[in-house]
């Protein structure tokens, strides 16, 4: 390696050092914590205990481990499937140049920037059972006829946890999707038109294929993120109403901030990340064979 | 084209246009309003629109009571100092990283860094609280910055994206004139991606900002406190209505909402430009 090479691995290091120091290192330990008794109440004895963390959260009784699944996987694949559904129209309508196209986008984009947990905050006010906004509304449209408690009510409140999710994060997927469509080289769209493809025949067999990598690399992205993303459900329910909104990471939250249970709560970060290393490989073989297909 | 269709296509696009941009302002509007609403009106019904008499009788209650302005000097020193630390690191990385010259290793850099995005933070806050606690570092604002500004997997993978861009040429002319390579990067590369570093440093400034759990459980004196984790207090205690709320709740967006008005057109570029790519 010349002189000059051997100082870009020297830029490198700092960062190596301190992503160490910040991500791999806990991690290692967050995963041998997860094989201990670790109880801040208690701290006279931390030895190892086997699967006796993930056992206890298991077979937790005050929830059904279950219920927990379910939620998370509604929470997840609700929240994620609007999400690009949404995110890829808007992207579609903004695809065309009009008056105003900055400032508009300025206005469907800015969530981005906010807090997840504020939003929660905001979205629980918008669906407060009594002054909700939400709740006026529909009244006044007389789709209801009495006010409901979104979130008090077990019926309806992941309903609502995953609209402020959705509401969240439409910006990212329109954003995203939005540079891909851009990309696409306008005159394989001009040769379809010769050849008198219709615009869904064009939308299939051109735009679809084209930002195919954008949306599974964005999809693959997301699901982590939602799946490791509390923020929003802490802010709204918290879990509640009697555990209808508990998901993992709210159960990860409950275990470390409540019941002071590192232990516990290491374990179910371990689950988080088993599961979404399967869900990664798994995505990622059969996406790439649908996208060798096409 | 024919005239008579892209008009009901046009139509049905203005319509659709119209509801997206009903359904994203509406919660701002709706909680800026609530915060400027006197409390009487903000529990009456039916709801006003538009406050009767509009007051910031609830900022001056915020800002009179708890300290906020301590926390918003906190939150404001922390993210602006931590993000400047870590545009430093991932701008000095990403170059590194752009012009690395061994492919195969670079390859296990690259996965490496894609790796951090999956790690739920939850596992890894406990050891760090741990290990923080052995060095009496804990309830430390300079502490907690630098816990932030070490996290740049992200950043990094940005600055790299920007760096590709760039020819290497442009640098080694200035090298043959005598340059180092941290001055060629200093004074030759980073002019001319301005725009990559204003996008790394709203999204590490956002990202510090917003952040709520690490916060949470590292701070504990009053005075150290953030807005994100007076605003988790403001739940539990009783007696905080959602005026003072709503006006805490308007005062904690605001930063963010300028640093994204004024860097979004880098921002969308610098997202893009991230994560499309591994």
């Amino acid at each position: 390696m010349t002189k000059r090479n051997r100082v870009f691995v020297w830029m490198l290091l700092p960062a190596l050092v301190l992503l160490s120091l910040r991500i791999y290192l806990p991690v290692a330990q967050g995963f041998l914590l997860a094989f201990r008794q670790y109880n801040v109440l208690n701290l006279s004895d931390t030895s190892f205990n086997g699967l006796a963390n993930f056992r206890a959260v298991v077979l937790d009784a005050n929830v059904s481990f279950l219920r927990i699944l379910l939620n998370t996987f509604f929470w997840v694949a609700g929240s994620l499937v609007l999400q690009f559904l949404l995110g890829f129209t808007l992207a579609l309508l903004l695809r065309q140049p009009f008056r105003g196209r900055g400032l508009y986008a300025s206005c469907v984009f800015y969530a981005w920037a906010l807090s997840g947990f504020a939003i929660g905050l905001v979205w629980a006010w918008l669906f407060n059972g009594q002054f909700g906004l939400v709740n006026d509304v529909l009244l006044r449209l007389g789709i209801i006829r009495h006010q409901i408690g979104f979130l008090s009510n077990p019926r309806f409140a992941m309903m609502s946890v995953i609209v402020a999710n959705v509401w969240y994060g439409i910006p990212f997927f329109a954003i995203m999707l939005l540079a891909a469509l851009q990309s696409v080289p306008r005159e394989l769209y001009e040769s379809a038109e010769v050849e008198g493809a219709g615009k869904a025949r064009q939308f299939f067999s051109i735009t679809i294929p084209y930002v195919l990598p954008t949306i599974v690399s964005t999809t693959l992205l997301r699901t982590m993120w939602i799946m490791n993303f509390p923020d929003i459900i802490y802010g709204m329910t918290d879990g509640g109403p009697v555990n209808s909104t508990t998901t993992l990471s709210i159960q990860m939250i409950n275990k470390v901030f409540q019941e002071y249970d590192y232990g516990q709560g290491a374990a179910i970060g371990v689950i988080i990340m088993v599961i979404l290393f399967s869900y990664a490989f798994f995505y990622l073989s059969v996406a790439s064979k649908s996208e060798v297909r096409l | 084209m024919s005239r008579g269709k892209p008009t009901i296509l046009t139509c049905g696009k203005v319509v659709l246009l119209a509801v997206f941009f009903l359904f994203a302002v509406t919660p701002l509007y709706w909680i800026i309003i609530t915060s400027l609403k006197e409390s009487k009106e903000i529990y009456t019904f039916p709801l006003l629109y538009f406050p009767a008499h509009p007051s910031l009788e609830s900022y001056r209650k915020l800002f009179g009571f708890a300290k906020f302005w301590i926390y918003f000097r906190n939150s404001l020193l922390l993210a602006a100092l931590a993000a400047t630390a870590a545009l430093f690191i991932c701008l000095i990385s990403g170059y590194g990283l752009s012009r690395y010259p061994l492919r195969k290793s670079k390859k296990v850099i690259l996965l490496g860094l894609y790796f951090t995005q999956m790690v739920p933070g939850f596992l890894v806050m406990v050891p760090l609280f741990t290990m923080l606690a052995q060095l009496h570092l804990t309830d430390n604002l300079v502490a907690l910055g630098a816990v932030y500004a070490m996290s740049i997997a992200f950043g990094t993978i940005m600055a790299m994206s920007f760096f590709d861009r760039i020819p290497p040429s442009l640098e080694e002319a200035a090298l043959i004139d005598g340059c180092s390579t941290l001055q060629a990067l200093f004074r030759v590369v980073l002019p001319v991606t301005l725009p990559g570093i204003v996008a790394i440093f709203s999204f590490e400034f956002v990202g510090f900002w917003n952040e709520l759990f690490l916060a949470v459980m590292f701070l504990s004196a009053e005075s150290n406190l953030t807005v994100p984790v007076a605003l988790n207090s403001f739940i539990s205690k009783a007696g905080v209505s959602w005026d003072v709320m709503s006006a805490g709740i308007v005062t904690s967006l605001l930063p963010t909402l300028i640093v994204f008005g004024f860097g979004q057109k880098f921002i969308v570029a610098g997202l893009t430009e991230g994560s499309v790519k591994g």
